[in-house]
């Protein structure tokens, strides 16, 4: 016998919508973290704003929790079902709806595909600028919740600063247009609050984003290390040079060998200690100028080699490369977890060298690819999930380097959000006045806890412990 | 190589057809991957519905070059198909056409069949035939070209030629509808100047066997080509079927790795090319631009011998103006006979197919004989009546002929 509110909730989405075979359930149980998992009580697609605010007043009238899901990409858990949840998947609202060339504005459904923005609008020369790795299948929807960040958001800005407006269902069902067309915050920036909520403040069921204007040139560079202590300096003493790169990524030996086997390999030499790609970009004049500037800081530290992109299919190979590095992970080992921590740039070789420790320390392989530009920092930790203890030693380590980057003076989480995965590192960064207050802006908007209950903020008696 | 090597990072969900149609994620490679694990782990998960979501995978092979772990989950759902009792999976079709395509005299009865199909009384006929056995062959049947010349490729074409560099290989549908595709990559061939021996004792590659999960057949089909292909002493095996290709190269996997077979499939295998690469390797001539602009439809099997370039650069050494249409390399629904078995997701791909070919364009190239059928039924389907697809080998046959080449006559400029 289903339960009452499922039969409602198949009156306002149609029965087909719902899904509720435990076969179906059961792959609807993870995201792209693979240390926890809970199968749905069932999945829901709904079709329209209207359709997500009638089954919020059922689920909000009943006490069901929500966990809401565009491509089920997230490396923090933020998609993961909690116990006796039901997911609504947004696979089926993709469409975009308006494109508002003279304010330069596009007007979406939160299922549509990060990269299929960029892609409606290259015709006349613009891009949605967050790009995260994940872009060829993750959902704006998604990019809202985590606040994600991507490459080239070391100098275009994350998705806050390209979300202009939304319209938003609260937990009781009830719709609230946020932000403005012209991005200037009336009052509270209550978008922005909402923007890397992380699903647990509301619902986001339309966007309006900004479309940026693509640079008139762009370089790609490649330096070869032989020590990847000489690749961190290099990134610091670049941007202490005033040069702010479309984007700057690093990985290490472990890594480049993972993704020189993949679906991309860029034929990197198989002895590298480190890989740096760096992207330059603006007005033609400034950008041979940054790019003479950046070879020559590169010149200065101990490199192999630099590598400049002849043409656009060269650039594209580097990046799909670097873009799949993540996934790659699969060819060396059966699971992989991965970090995100962000700490001072300046730090970035005391960091290495730390993550070193801890990987011997726990006997733990960990591959280091990030977002060097903005000390943002991937490691990898790799697992087999067979393997219970190496399970313990993989989460204790990973809390070491989240520790570590804490005493340092910098975050625990860069872009993935905290999710599942960071909620117990949350009373390290924060403390208990810190907590209390953000667990009284989720009781505001929710106050039955049925947003994405149990993700980013530790229950209240938890976090005492913490805190104590 | 298993299913666990996932590590669920979801790159490959936009790639996926059936997840592009449905949007559900046991549709997509991720969801399969799940469903294959839990049906091996338990059989309370081993229900219709989850067969059903594993069987509509269309073996379109584009979640393989998207994942970033080389996860082969096409082949992982063809292994599973071959494991399942007869019912479980689709396989309806199987027995009839392995009996129709494996042999020339089945190949004949069939095209009879398909020729009864192009009037109007024996279309309605087959239809209805079809639907009491919930076959779509109306889909198909609407997709043919308009004349088919009796007899198969491999009669018209067989020469037994001592010393020949190249072994041409008919395929089975190619060899009975679109024989005379085969008779211009034949003269094709030979313009650029390859000597071409067609043996008669070639069979069927095996591929709509092995999709099937008739791995048994598919076998014994790859010996008896590897012998043909062997007695030729031919140094290539040129085939103009984009699935019959990558079946033919990946026929070392039939066999257990160090037998005897094995050795020689790795031989064979190593001497098949697409025609288009032949084409490539030793291109015609450059002709002059003409005014007609096509469009091409990646061949799924195409974009896995990643032969989309060479195609591209073949057509416009003819003369042809391309004007790209959007996600040319999404599976169109054809699929080996997926058409036929599951015609509800065939005929949304169709729709989907058609709907991205260029409003101006008229002429679609595409180097697969199912593509075909699929797109030009849609065409009639889906309100395009006058767009004509082709294979990229008659488009140039055309162009070459019409400039004075082949024995055509340059037409006065």
């Amino acid at each position: 016998m289903q339960p009452k509110w499922m039969t409602s909730i198949e009156e306002i989405v149609g029965q087909r919508h719902v899904l509720t075979q435990p076969e179906a359930l059961a792959t609807y149980a993870q995201d792209g973290y693979t240390l926890s998992r809970e199968v749905p009580l069932a999945v829901i697609l709904p079709g329209s704003t209207s359709e997500v605010q009638a089954v919020m007043k059922v689920l909000s009238r009943h006490g069901v929790p929500v966990v809401a899901r565009g491509a089920g990409t997230s490396l923090s858990g933020g998609a993961i079902p909690v116990a006796g949840s039901v997911v609504l998947h947004f696979s089926r609202m993709r469409q975009i709806h308006h494109i508002d060339w003279e304010n330069r504005l596009v007007e979406v459904d939160p299922g549509v595909v990060n990269q299929d923005i960029s892609r409606a609008v290259a015709s006349e020369g613009f891009f949605y600028a967050p790009d995260p790795s994940s872009q060829r299948v993750c959902t704006i929807g998604g990019n809202f919740a985590e606040n994600s960040g991507g490459p080239h958001c070391l100098k275009y800005g994350v998705t806050v600063n390209h979300i202009v407006m939304a319209d938003i269902v609260l937990a009781n069902g009830n719709l609230r247009r946020l932000g403005n067309s012209t991005a200037d915050p009336d009052g509270p920036d209550w978008l922005g609050l909402l923007i890397g909520s992380e699903g647990t403040l509301g619902i986001a069921t339309r966007l309006w984003l900004r479309i940026t204007q693509r640079p008139i040139d762009s370089t790609t560079v490649l330096a070869l290390f032989d020590h990847i202590d000489e690749a961190s300096y290099a990134v610091s003493e670049i941007i202490a040079a005033g040069i702010i790169p479309a984007a700057m990524e690093m990985m290490d030996g472990l890594t480049i060998s993972a993704v020189e086997r993949g679906a991309y390999p860029v034929g990197y030499p198989t002895d590298l200690a480190a890989v740096l790609l760096i992207e330059l970009d603006g007005e033609p004049g400034l950008t041979e100028h940054e790019t003479q500037e950046t070879l020559h800081r590169l010149a200065l530290r101990q490199v192999r080699q630099v590598v400049k992109a002849q043409n656009a299919t060269e650039t594209n190979l580097w990046w799909a490369n670097r873009k799949t590095a993540f996934g790659a992970m699969g060819l060396i080992s059966p699971r992989y977890y991965v970090q995100d921590g962000v700490i001072p740039r300046h730090v970035l070789p005391d960091a290495l060298k730390t993550i070193r420790t801890i990987s011997q320390d726990y006997g733990i392989r960990i591959a280091n690819v990030f977002h060097a530009g903005d000390g943002n920092l991937h490691p990898l930790l790799l697992y087999d999930n067979h393997d219970k203890s190496e399970v313990e030693r993989v989460k204790q380590a990973g809390s070491d380097i989240l520790d570590y980057c804490i005493s340092r003076g910098g975050s625990i989480t860069g872009e993935h959000g905290i999710g599942l995965e960071k909620i117990s590192e949350m009373a390290s960064q924060f403390n208990r006045q810190e907590l209390a207050a953000q667990r009284a802006i989720k009781d505001a908007f929710d106050p039955t806890q049925l947003l994405n209950p149990g993700k980013l903020l530790p229950m209240p008696g938890r976090c005492i412990d913490y805190a104590n | 190589m298993n299913v666990d090597q996932c590590v669920h990072c979801g790159l490959c969900l936009t790639a996926c057809p059936t997840y592009e149609a449905t949007g559900l994620e046991m549709e997509s490679p991720r969801g399969r991957l799940v469903l294959l694990n839990n049906w091996a782990a338990n059989a309370n998960f081993q229900s219709r519905d989850a067969a059903q979501w594993l069987d509509d995978c269309l073996d379109c092979r584009a979640c393989e070059s998207a994942c970033p772990s080389n996860i082969p989950t096409g082949h992982l759902v063809e292994e599973w198909r071959s494991t399942v009792p007869l019912g479980t999976a689709n396989r309806r079709l199987l027995l009839g056409l392995s009996q129709a395509v494996g042999s020339p005299r089945g190949l004949k009865r069939l095209q009879r069949l398909i020729r009864i199909g192009q009037n109007p009384l024996g279309r309605w006929a087959l239809s209805k035939l079809g639907s009491l056995l919930s076959i779509a062959t109306g889909d198909v049947l609407d997709g043919l070209p308009p004349s088919i010349l009796p007899g198969l490729s491999r009669e018209s074409l067989t020469t037994n030629m001592p010393n020949a560099d190249t072994m041409m290989f008919v395929g089975c549908i190619m060899d009975a509808v679109y024989n005379q595709s085969n008779e211009h990559t034949a003269a094709l061939l030979r313009l650029a100047g390859h000597t071409v021996t067609v043996p008669s004792n070639q069979v069927c590659c095996g591929a709509l066997h092995r999709h099937g999960g008739d791995p048994a057949t598919t076998r014994r089909l790859a010996k008896a080509n590897i012998k043909a292909y062997e007695a030729t002493g031919a140094q290539q095996v040129v085939v103009n079927a984009a699935g019959c290709g990558t079946t033919l190269k990946e026929y070392p996997t039939l066999f257990e790795s160090g037998s005897e077979w094995h050795f020689r499939a790795i031989s064979f295998s190593r001497a098949v090319r697409d025609v288009i690469q032949t084409l490539a390797e030793r291109p015609l001539a450059q002709l002059t631009q003409q005014s007609t602009t096509i469009t091409v439809h990646d061949a799924c099997h195409h974009t896995a011998q990643n032969l989309n370039q060479s195609t591209r650069a073949l057509l416009e050494r003819a003369g042809f103006s391309i004007r790209e249409m959007p996600n040319s390399t999404r599976c169109c629904g054809s699929a080996g006979v997926y058409n036929l078995t599951h015609p509800s997701m065939g005929r949304t791909l169709a729709q989907q197919k058609v709907s991205d070919i260029p409003p101006e364009t008229q002429i679609v190239a595409a180097a697969n004989p199912g593509c075909i059928l699929q797109i030009q039924a849609g065409t009639r389907h889906y309100g395009r009546n006058t767009v004509t697809v082709r294979h990229p080998i008659d488009l140039a046959y055309d162009a070459y002929r019409a400039a004075g080449y082949l024995g055509g006559v340059a037409d006065a400029t």
